[in-house]
């Protein structure tokens, strides 16, 4: 390995541990990012998450719509579900995704990619940016995947502020059905662990179905947190 | 300095070095292959085990084709009259397969990742 790369593999494993307990009060569990876009590929996405704490659950389930529009960019747009303080379900956000993939997997050291996400709350004027760093590096059988987000919201109602997310993923590739993993997640007040599954089936040409499964428990409180997840993905 | 600017700052400056750092390209081993009436040719190929190689895949077809491999982790786009770049390994001593999505049963092939002077990777 050249020493360049040394330096730069430190420099970005230094700055991602340091930002591991930054600011964040939203929901800090959610789908860890691969940095990898396959072109001429449409999805649909359905995400699903439930966050039992010892006085509430807390719901929030998500579908969205995918289309790359070229070999490394990707656009997703989403409708955001969720249950209010009175337990009614409902619609809550929209949100516009693009996943940009950096680099050719396997080319580099490490592969590279960015996720850009524009939110908007559901009749009212509350926004939310986010950029999201996707770094994810192959050993063997294995694949370790970080995310970090920097995010900016603002509006009427809430305090305009910058919050960053950093979640972590070790994978093992067992078999496309089923490659079991451990997830890491942190934010301000909230750092969680747990294991997840993934896996995919093919189907005929481009189509198939992916999914993810995972159970976070959050460390740092010693109250009840647990987060379930799961995301199923159809690809065509 | 607030600690989430100075986490965005440390973002930006990360982003930055993660790009200075790709923009050193070694030469790669490269190997080409073919992909002619939903075939691959040649099926076989032998890489050096434990070094990274490219693939050069020219898809000669009138249509797009997609690279898969769970074995190697790897899956592209070909597009018809065009070379595409796949890169591998560093891999262990074996047999990895692929396949083409589109055509399953007739595009397939295997990459054999042999040890110098040790050919059999059986």
């Amino acid at each position: 390995m050249k020493p360049n790369r040394v330096f730069y593999g430190a420099l970005c494993l230094l700055t991602l541990l340091l930002s591991a307990r930054a600011v964040a009060d939203g929901q800090v569990v959610d789908r860890v990012y691969h940095p990898y876009v396959l072109a001429n590929e449409h999805r649909l996405e359905w995400r699903f998450m439930s966050r039992q704490t010892s006085e509430e659950n807390y719901l929030a389930q998500r579908v969205g719509f995918g289309h790359s529009v070229n070999e490394n960019w990707i656009l997703e747009l989403y409708l955001i579900g969720e249950r209010d303080e009175q337990g009614n379900f409902g619609l809550e956000a929209y949100e516009l995704e693009a996943r940009w993939m950096m680099t050719e997997q396997g080319q580099y050291w490490a592969d590279w990619g960015m996720v850009f996400e524009v939110e908007k709350r559901h009749g009212q004027n509350q926004w939310e940016v986010a950029s999201g760093l996707v770094m994810e590096k192959e050993f063997d059988r294995n694949s370790l995947t970080l995310n970090w987000f920097m995010i900016y919201e603002w509006g009427e109602n809430i305090h305009d502020e910058l919050e960053s997310e950093f979640r972590v993923q070790y994978r093992y590739r067992w078999m496309p059905q089923v490659q079991p993993s451990i997830e890491f997640y942190s934010g301000e007040n909230y750092i969680g662990l747990g294991p997840a599954l993934m896996g995919l089936q093919r189907f005929d040409g481009q189509k198939q179905l992916k999914w993810e499964l995972g159970f976070i428990t959050e460390l740092s409180n010693i109250g009840k947190d647990h987060t379930l997840r799961f995301v199923l993905e159809y690809e065509f | 300095m607030t600690k989430p600017k100075a986490a965005a700052v440390i973002y930006i400056l990360m982003l930055f070095a993660c790009l200075m750092s790709h923009t050193a390209r070694a030469a790669l081993p490269e190997y080409t292959l073919i992909l002619k009436n939903h075939l691959f040719y040649p099926q076989v190929v032998d890489v050096p085990a434990g070094k990274k190689v490219r693939l050069v895949i020219e898809n000669q077809d009138a249509e797009p084709e997609e690279f898969d491999s769970f074995d190697l982790n790897r899956e592209k786009v070909l597009f018809p009259g065009r070379r595409t770049v796949i890169y591998v390994g560093p891999l262990e001593p074996g047999i990895y397969d692929f396949f083409g999505e589109f055509h399953p049963n007739q595009a397939k092939g295997q990459i054999r990742a042999v040890t110098e002077g040790q050919p059999d990777v059986d």
